[in-house]
Formats: structure tokens, C-alpha cells, sequence
């Protein structure tokens, strides 16, 4: 009759019990192996010596991680590895195995006093997460200013770019009105009915019940004294701007101080046939906030790749089969993959093996195991950190930050597989500013690179996260939405084109305003990239020809 | 053929697995376990304790795990009980190979003893299906 099973309480406790009594154990076990590893170096090498070592260090490594000692588990793990390869050549070990070895031991020493639990704090690598993470999400301005109908106007040229401006007549309204709920920035004058610094002084107050909660300030004023300035920038000021000012400007910094980009997790390939060894990286990792994906047989790795889109590679340099430098060889062979920081561990200590198996295999560090969870932290993210930077910089165009041509189609045609895997459907529209050669003949390339600007903003401000905006040419973008219908997609580029059509473009002599035709074609009525793009081509087309300033869907 | 999972052996070398595989089947999986060091106690003690399932671990000294399946299945009424291999290192293809042995699967050490018996629930499972 099996006994009624125990308590969770009295469970936790045995296992304690177990894991105290283990604990006690394992400076003995340690001292064995070395003690064993001493008298066949020494003594005349006997493979039964060499058996018992073997078998001491596989207990360790099977036993190690249940009692959560999971690091001195993977060191004995090599170890043991290592011992086995020795094992089977049948000979005693070359002086580069002895090394080894040796530094294995010397870990496996070291590691006695680590278990799991008091592991350093691994987070403290990793840069702290913005203090108000909700900021990005708001576009919330308060604006104030002693003069009504600058104040208006204002408002409305700043709302057309996504922003919600709510208006206050005074400093004292302003400051009630935010120490209620934060908006994502404060625009205020300076000069005041109470005083030609009142402004400055509110912000000051305010900033001192806030502390670090305190939104960025914007400073509008008459004012160009360089005493109204340095005390606009002591008030913890972000930006100056004398009036009349520069909406298309404002908006910029505006962008610049209310964008957060929640920082997407790092996507991390491990690749180690030891799954052990692979989940023991990958737990490290994940503790860092850091999505890991596990491939123990190599030839996997092609199409996992692809699925889980890793920004690094960590991968074991030996493994049966085929070994990690012929796996980067054929990862770098692929243009997609050109770029991806590849990470190799291995348990080679010659600094000169290391560095061939870097050219060969195409690795950018090498790691020698056992790794020390802290140095594997540092490393991964550094360079996948760098890796996204990079990425992000080659797919972007440079005067709008949007994603240019080359990287518009290979996301249209990754988006319209998706759409095809999931069925559902999918808007690709095509934009063009009218009349655009006549704004650079009229005012100048360095207008009309603002008016581009101005575009690119106004779509970033009002389109979805999930949706996709490049600059498809000189003054040509596209938009992939998924997940939308064509009626839907209209609907949307027919708002922003009038919100476009709204902003008051400015030149050095005047205002003027400026207009775009956009055509829409539409997954799965076009079923195919190419007939999507022609499509979407054909309806601009048709849209500049029905009088331009306008949104046609395309039709089959 | 018994359908119900009750006995389970654990033939074990390592005296801290055994504590630990003991606590994780009988205090968390309500099992009543019988342990035996090597492979030759193994032979000696399992027709008396029956069990309904052996779990054998791979690397013994003097007998291993295979050889000492082997052995279990000269037993006549051992002869179709089912084993689990447990060992260090598990391969796709080292399972296949372990399963051509007569194993019906394998458990991977160092395993977690919280779930242990929840892995074995789901290999006997299988076996009946």
C-alpha cells in the first residue's frame, strides 16, 4: 500500500533536508576527484583509476542541479565530457586535455561555495527600465500661455501630429491639472500677468513636489535674453523656442521627449547538444529578461532560425555530427544571416585556437566554458544590443528614420505570409506627395526634406505599432497594415491625408500647405506580393490622375 | 500485466539519488519504492519486491544499466515489466538506441524531483496506450 503522500510543507522540508545533507558531501566528492585526477598525472596512468574518476564526476554531474547546485552540475558535466573522450582514445590525456582538466577542477573547486541561491543578482547587469514606462504610450501635452489665440492655434497644429493638447489659462491651473494625472510633456510661456519669469518659477515648484516624476518641459517665449535662457535650463528646462515658433520643430522635440521605445527582449539561439548544458545558458539568460530558444540537434537550426528571428547565436563548438564552426560556415553563407553575432563555447583555452575558430566558423567572441553566469550575461547582450543597433541603422532611411525600400518589401512579403498562415488579411497603401518637384522649386530642398519629415512623423503618430512605414523614394512611401480590410484601411489613410493636408508647412518666407495621393490594394484580394505592389502602384496612380489630395482602393 | 502503477524499483549506485528519487516517489508521488545499489542486488531483490515498473540507471559500476536489463529479463516474471533507463546524457538517437535495449524510455539526470513522478505517470501512460 503506497504511504498517503506528504504535505507540501513536509515535502519542501525533506528536500531541504536532502539538499543540506548533500551540501555537506560535496567538498568530499570534490576533493576525490582531485585527489584521483593527483595520482594519475603523477603516478603511471591506469585506466581503472581513471574509470573510477570518471564515474565520481558523473555522479556529480547527474546529481548536482536536482540538489540545486545547477553550476557546479554543468562544470562537473564538462568534466565529465571531457573525461569520456579521454576514456575512449585509450591513451593518457595530450597536455592540452591536462589543462583542461585541470581548469575544470580548479572551477569545480571554486563552485563549491556558489549554489544556485546565491548566485550574484544577475539583473544588475542589465541598464534599469525607464522610471515611468506608461510615458510612451501618451501623447498628452498640457500647454499654457498667456495669449488665447496663439494658444489655439497652436493646440491644433501640434493635435494634427496625434498629440492631445489640453489648454490652461494660468501657471496655477496647470499645476493643479498635473499634479492630478502627468501628461507626457508641459509646453508653457514664460512671461505671466504674476511676472516675466512666473513660468519659469511654476515649473521650478512643481519640479520639487515631483521630483523625478516631473515630465519634460517645453519653454515658448517672447524673451531671447540669455538670462531667460539660463534660467529656463536651471528650472530643468528641455528645450527654448522664441516665438513665432516652429511647429514642424516643436513637434520634433516633442517626438524626442514623449517616444519610448519599450525595448523589445533580446532573442538569443543557443545551440548545444548537451540539452543540459543548453537549458542552463538559456535559465541564465531568461533571469536577464532575455527570450531564449534551445536547438540540441543541429540540423534544426535552419528552419528555427528563420521562426524565432534571433538578434545573437550562442553555440557549442563541439558537437557529434558537425561541429559548431561548420554551422556558423553555413550560417554566414546565407545573406540574411550575414550579420548576426555568433557567439561560440567551447572548453579551448589556446588563445590561438580560439581566435582560428573565430575566422573559421565565422564567430564574433569566444567563450571558453565553463563561463561564469555574469561574463555569458555581459557578452550576449553587449553584442545583441549592438546587432539590433545595426540592424535598425541598415533598415532605416535616414532623413525620416523610417524603414527604407529594401527593408519595405522583405517586411510585405513576411507580412503577407503571415496573413496567408493566419487568414486573414492584410492593407498595403502607396504614398505620394503631389506636386512635390514644384515645393523644392519653390522653397527649397530643405523644405521639401521637412515637409517629408512632416509625413513620416504624422504616419508614425497615428498608425498602429503593428503596422509597417517606409520610405519607399524620393518622396514615395508605403504602408503595410495588417490584420485590415480594405474599407478599414481607407478609412484610416483618409484621415491622416486630411490631418496632412491641415499642417501649415512653413518655408523661410511663408506658410503653405502640402498634399499626398495614396492607392490601397489589399490581401487576399491580390493574393500575391507582386500583384499587391502593382496594384497599389495602379491605384496612386489612378488617385493622382482623379485630381491628387485623395485615397483610391484598388479594385480587381 | 498489472495497469496500475504502484511499486516501483530504483536500481541506483549514487546514495544522495537514491534519497532524493525516494522522496520525490513516495512523498510527492505516493509510490512504495524499493532501492537496490547495484545491479546485482537488483537481480537478487526483484522478483521478491514485484515491482511494476524498474527505473535503472545507466552507469553502475560492475553492471551497468543494460547489462543488468538483460539479466532482469531472464527473471520469468520480470520479464515484461517495464524499464526506464535514467542516465546523464539523452540524445534522440541515444533514446532510440536505449529503447532498442528493451527500455520503454528514458529519463535525463539531473531531473527535478518535484516532477519525477509526473514524468513517470506520463511514460507508463504511454506504454499502455
Amino acid at each position: 500500500m503506497p504511504s498517503s503522500p506528504a504535505t507540501p510543507t513536509q515535502i519542501q522540508q525533506q528536500m531541504q533536508a536532502l539538499r543540506a545533507a548533500y551540501a555537506e558531501k560535496i567538498g568530499e566528492r570534490v576533493l576525490q576527484i582531485e585527489q584521483s585526477w593527483d595520482r594519475l598525472v603523477k603516478d603511471d596512468w591506469n585506466l581503472e583509476t581513471l574509470r573510477t574518476l570518471h564515474r565520481m564526476v558523473h555522479s556529480l554531474a547527474g546529481s548536482g542541479a536536482t540538489f540545486g547546485f545547477t553550476y557546479l552540475g554543468t562544470i562537473a558535466r564538462t568534466l565529465e565530457i571531457l573525461l569520456t573522450s579521454i576514456l575512449e582514445t585509450g591513451n593518457p590525456p595530450i597536455a592540452l586535455q591536462r589543462i583542461q582538466v585541470h581548469a575544470l577542477l580548479a572551477s569545480l573547486r571554486q563552485s563549491i561555495h556558489e549554489p544556485e541561491q546565491n548566485l550574484p543578482e544577475l539583473t544588475a547587469f542589465i541598464p534599469s527600465q525607464s522610471p515611468l514606462p506608461n510615458r510612451g504610450d501618451s501623447h498628452l501635452i498640457y500647454l499654457v500661455d498667456d495669449d488665447p489665440e496663439l494658444a489655439e492655434d497652436l493646440a491644433l497644429q501640434i493635435g494634427y501630429f496625434g498629440y492631445d493638447v489640453v489648454r490652461y489659462h494660468n501657471s496655477t491651473d496647470l499645476k493643479e491639472a498635473v499634479l492630478q494625472q502627468l501628461p507626457a510633456a508641459i509646453l508653457t510661456d514664460i512671461t505671466f500677468s504674476e511676472g516675466d519669469s512666473a513660468g519659469i518659477e511654476m515649473i521650478s515648484a512643481l519640479r520639487k513636489q515631483l521630483g523625478s516624476n516631473m515630465p519634460p518641459v517645453v519653454f515658448m517665449s517672447l524673451r531671447e535674453d540669455l538670462t531667460a535662457r539660463l534660467e529656463a535650463a536651471r528650472a530643468g528646462g528641455k528645450a527654448y523656442f522664441t516665438k513665432p515658433v516652429s511647429v514642424p520643430s516643436l513637434v520634433d522635440k516633442l517626438d524626442e521627449l514623449t517616444r519610448a521605445h519599450p525595448q523589445e527582449a533580446y532573442r538569443v539561439l543557443i545551440v548545444d547538444d548537451e540539452s543540459h548544458l543548453a537549458v542552463y545558458y538559456s535559465l541564465i539568460l531568461q533571469r536577464t529578461g532575455m527570450v531564449t530558444q534551445v536547438v540540441t540537434d543541429p540540423f534544426d537550426l535552419i528552419p528555427v532560425m528563420s521562426e524565432f528571428n534571433p538578434d545573437l547565436i550562442l553555440m557549442d563548438v563541439y558537437m557529434p555530427h558537425c561541429s559548431g564552426l561548420e554551422l556558423g560556415t553555413v550560417i554566414r553563407q546565407q545573406p540574411a544571416y550575414v550579420g548576426i553575432p555568433i557567439v561560440f563555447l567551447s572548453t579551448e583555452t589556446d588563445l590561438n585556437k580560439q581566435l582560428d575558430a573565430m575566422n573559421l566558423g565565422g564567430g564574433d567572441e569566444f567563450l571558453t566554458k565553463p563561463i561564469q553566469p555574469d561574463h555569458l550575461i555581459m557578452a550576449v547582450y553587449s553584442r545583441a544590443q549592438r546587432a539590433r543597433t545595426l540592424r535598425s541603422l541598415m533598415a532605416t532611411d535616414s532623413l525620416t528614420g523610417l524603414l527604407n525600400h529594401t527593408t519595405t518589401k522583405e517586411q510585405l512579403v513576411q507580412e503577407t505570409l503571415r496573413a496567408e498562415r493566419s487568414q486573414s488579411s492584410l492593407a498595403f497603401a502607396m504614398l505620394d506627395l503631389d506636386h512635390f518637384k514644384s515645393v523644392n522649386d519653390t522653397y527649397g530642398h530643405a523644405t521639401g526634406d521637412r515637409v517629408i519629415k512632416s509625413l513620416s512623423r504624422l504616419l508614425q503618430q497615428r498608425l498602429r505599432r503593428t503596422d509597417t512605414i517606409g520610405r519607399y523614394g524620393g518622396e514615395e512611401f508605403a504602408v503595410i497594415l495588417p490584420d485590415t480590410d480594405g474599407a478599414t484601411a481607407c478609412k484610416i489613410m483618409n484621415d491622416i491625408r486630411q490631418r496632412f493636408a491641415q499642417i501649415r508647412q512653413q518655408s523661410e518666407d511663408e506658410e503653405f500647405s502640402a498634399t499626398f495621393s495614396c492607392g490601397i490594394a489589399v490581401y487576399p484580394t491580390f493574393s500575391d506580393v507582386g500583384s499587391l505592389k502593382t496594384a497599389a502602384d495602379k491605384a496612386l496612380y489612378r488617385a493622382k490622375h482623379q485630381g491628387r489630395n485623395r485615397v483610391v482602393l484598388a479594385e480587381k | 500485466m498489472t495497469a496500475s502503477l504502484e511499486r516501483i524499483l530504483l536500481v541506483e549506485d549514487d546514495p544522495d539519488i537514491q534519497a532524493v528519487a525516494r522522496l520525490a516517489l513516495e512523498a510527492v508521488g505516493g509510490f512504495t519504492v524499493g532501492i537496490c545499489s547495484s545491479g546485482k542486488e537488483a537481480l537478487e531483490q526483484a522478483v521478491g519486491f514485484a515491482p511494476d515498473l524498474i527505473l535503472l540507471d545507466v552507469m553502475m559500476p560492475v553492471m551497468d544499466g543494460p547489462t543488468t536489463l538483460k539479466a532482469l529479463r531472464e527473471l520469468s516474471p520480470l520479464r515484461d515489466t517495464p524499464v526506464i533507463f535514467m542516465t546523464a546524457k539523452v540524445q534522440t538517437h541515444e533514446v532510440e538506441s536505449y529503447k532498442q535495449l528493451g527500455a520503454v524510455d528514458v529519463i535525463s539526470k539531473p531531473f527535478d524531483p518535484m516532477n519525477l513522478s509526473s514524468t513517470i505517470h506520463t511514460i507508463w501512460a504511454t506504454y499502455h496506450a
